[in-house]
């Protein structure tokens, strides 16, 4: 009505015309621009920083799969490995593995010479450098696991020294030699020499996934199948205590509890527990579970309490979240047709929550399995020379390692080949983090509900 | 000071009272929600509270169930007698109450399960099934009695929360009445409804009268008007009066009562 009285249109009106942008919203305008764009460059930066993780990572890791073996046919010589010539199992378990060494070194020494390789390295001896000191354990069990195999000549496939190892993977570089009391370039000409023969293969090697850790001596040995069922029992304890104590705890904090003082009291403190550097929960866990109740030190079952008291906060606070995320509308339905506060619970709102729970279980269990600091105190990093326990309560009770605490162990070590052990355990972790990340997501789309 | 139970004394005939509120006060806190209520609800009819936004009728409806001990600053006083039996007392079980006294409420509220689960939750609870047939019996009796048996007879394991919003308004009416109880409270039923839904949810509420003592919260006048036998009209806390419905509507006998239901107030 009253726009029929203006006779020129929207140009002289009190706002100006719309077809040209004013000086005020080109300046919000360009506000918002800049703002996008501060938005894109700190992603990219981000997505950079991941890239370069990655990409060290896989190139530092990858060759921790990878190991080199030498296959040589050895002759098990009766007159060495058993004297008296009976075949008696105890007699052949007195010969130590000293005795094998030299059946080895034999063995690689001819199968230098079949190759024809030309080296000033004449003696027996002088082959040490390319083996690993695994070997002779390897040939020695087998032979007590079948003493037949004596007088015959059986092919072994060895590790390869870490050193002749390095070389192939460009780790040991013949200008370093000199400083090198291990390995001699005559060696290192000897190792080329074998791999155009095709003795020695650089091949996949399962026994780092699955196998032990080994002594500082023996980095092409070690493994980190042991630690990672550490590791396992761990998350174990973690699960089948934090999961039902955490629900229970919020369950009653969120529903049940008066809201009072001492509840806002244990609130706040259980989101400033959330926020405790691990490596005290690992002293308390020293005191109590250690020092106080006398566990056993190094134990999984340690270990895993002391993660438990960790991972609580996380899931307590990501439980009450997801129960707080429950419409008030689902309660007052259940009660409003005569269930109990309980049954309002249990039968509508903790459904309704699960996904969440089980996400926030998920991620706390994640962030239990990469923790490595509270470790430390309780006695789970440093060399344990165990083997896979044969039980739950072994398991439990065994000393043991953990997957993040045998990867800073292997860091720490003097031999760069447990460097590139620490790099691919990193990968193996990540594997693990990644895969209960990916359940957590995909738990929670399964499950949610929409209402 | 205005005395609701003389203005009832009159109209009383071949009725009974089911619910009897006595000097009912609630408090939120500090605050003085309810002051001082007397009502005396009538079985097997359709009672209606009205008032502006505030005034305290959805909360004197939820001190009927006790949904108000939910809330932990609320604090009830008085007495509010159910058949004789006074519902505030220490020794009853809300749980046992609001199994006699079913709810509504203003958005429906389905639960996210199946329509049938949706209706046969209550009579599980409860135990008022012995078996399968039984509860299968229940189930439809009770979608039936909603008027919205037709509508989803065949996808009784579709879920509830799939229906349009006056169907989920009935299903929730036919969850309220499969626990079988006396009375039956609706907050706002239909304030999250067209006006078709509207309907639907009123001549369900007419028909259900004849089995329940009905009290409905109600924003609309003419709802109001349309359904209930009986109106009181709140206003600041107070129950400034109460009658029926007809004479609210058409003789107001207070002040503030005739510029609501005018449009002078509210």
């Amino acid at each position: 009505m009253t726009d029929a009285s203006l006779p020129n249109g929207g140009a002289k009106s009190r706002h100006g015309s719309l077809t040209s942008v004013d000086a005020r919203t080109k300046k919000r305008n360009t506000a918002e621009k800049r703002f996008r764009a501060y938005g894109v460059v700190a992603i990219a930066t981000g997505i950079l920083f991941l890239m370069v993780l990655l990409y060290a990572i896989i190139t530092s890791g990858a060759g921790a799969f990878q190991q080199t073996f030498i296959k040589v046919p050895v002759y098990l010589d009766p007159a060495k490995l058993d004297k008296k010539g009976e075949r008696n199992i105890d007699d052949i378990k007195k010969v130590s593995t000293f005795g094998y060494n030299p059946l080895i070194q034999n063995a690689v020494l001819k199968a230098v010479e079949d190759a024809g390789i030309e080296t000033p390295l004449k003696k027996s001896k002088d082959m040490k450098a390319l083996i690993s000191a695994s070997a002779a354990a390897q040939v020695r069990s087998s032979v007590i696991e079948n003493p037949a195999l004596i007088g015959q000549t059986v092919d072994f496939k060895f590790l390869a020294s870490s050193r002749v190892d390095g070389y192939l993977k460009d780790r040991v570089k013949r200008e370093d030699l000199a400083r090198d009391k291990n390995i001699d370039a005559e060696h290192l000409d000897i190792v080329d020499g074998l791999m155009e023969a095709g003795v020695l293969k650089k091949t996949f090697n399962p026994a780092f996934i699955f196998g032990a850790d080994a002594s500082e001596s023996r980095a092409e040995q070690a493994g980190i199948g042991v630690s990672m069922i550490g590791s396992f029992f761990m998350m174990l304890v973690v699960l089948f205590l934090a999961l039902p104590i955490g629900v229970a705890a919020s369950i009653y904090l969120e529903e049940f509890a008066p809201k009072n003082r001492w509840t806002d009291l244990i609130e706040v403190n259980i989101s400033n527990l959330a926020a405790v550097p691990s490596i005290v929960f690992g002293i308390l866990g020293l005191a109590v579970f250690i020092q106080f109740i006398h566990l056993p030190q190094s134990a999984p079952l340690v270990g895993g309490l002391v993660l438990t008291l960790m991972t609580l906060p996380t899931i307590i606070i990501s439980t009450r979240a997801s129960l707080k995320s429950v419409p008030p509308s689902i309660r007052d339905a259940a009660l409003g047709v005569g269930a109990s506060k309980m049954q309002s619970v249990f039968h509508h709102v903790l459904p309704l929550a699960a996904p969440g729970i089980l996400t926030g279980t998920i991620i706390g269990l994640a962030q239990a399995l990469g923790e490595t600091a509270p470790l430390l105190l309780i006695g789970m990093v440093g060399y344990i020379a165990s083997n896979a326990p044969d039980g739950i309560a072994s398991g439990l009770l065994d000393p043991n390692s953990a997957m993040p605490a045998q990867i800073y162990e292997w860091a720490k070590r003097a031999d760069p080949a447990y460097y590139e052990r620490a790099w691919g355990g990193i990968i193996i972790l990540l594997i693990f983090l990644v895969t209960m990340n990916t359940l957590a997501v995909f738990l929670r789309r399964r499950f949610e509900r929409r209402w | 000071m205005y005395d609701a139970p003389n203005t009832l004394g009159d109209t009383v005939d071949q009725t009974e009272t089911k619910i009897s509120a006595r000097n009912v006060q609630v408090f939120y806190g500090d605050n003085h929600a309810i002051k001082d209520v007397n009502v005396d609800i009538e079985n097997k009819s359709v009672t209606a509270f009205i008032g502006p936004s505030g005034c305290g009728k959805s909360t004197f409806l939820r001190c009927i169930n006790r949904m108000n001990d939910t809330i932990d600053i609320c604090r009830v006083e008085g007495d509010i007698l159910l058949d004789g039996e006074d519902i505030c007392d220490k020794k009853v079980d809300p749980v046992q109450l609001r199994a006699k006294v079913g709810m509504v409420f203003q958005k429906p509220n389905p639960f996210p399960k199946s329509i049938y689960d949706n209706v046969a939750y209550g009579p599980r609870i409860h135990g008022l099934a012995k078996n399968k047939a039984d509860l299968d019996e229940i189930v439809e009796k009770s979608l039936r009695r909603g008027a919205i048996w037709n509508e989803v007879k065949d996808r009784l394991h579709a879920p509830g929360t799939g229906l349009s919003g006056g169907q989920q308004q009935r299903l929730c009416i036919a969850r309220a009445i499969a626990t079988e109880p006396e009375v039956l409270l609706m907050d706002e039923p239909c304030s999250a409804l067209d006006p078709i839904a509207t309907a639907q949810v009123e001549e369900l509420i007419d028909e259900l009268r004849h089995q329940y003592a009905l009290v409905i919260v109600t924003h609309s006048m003419q709802q109001a008007a349309r359904v209930s036998q009986k109106t009181a009209f709140f206003h600041l806390g107070n129950l400034v009066e109460y009658g029926d419905t007809s004479q609210i509507f058409t003789n107001p006998k207070d002040e503030r009562t005739e510029s609501y239901i005018t449009g002078r107030i509210g």
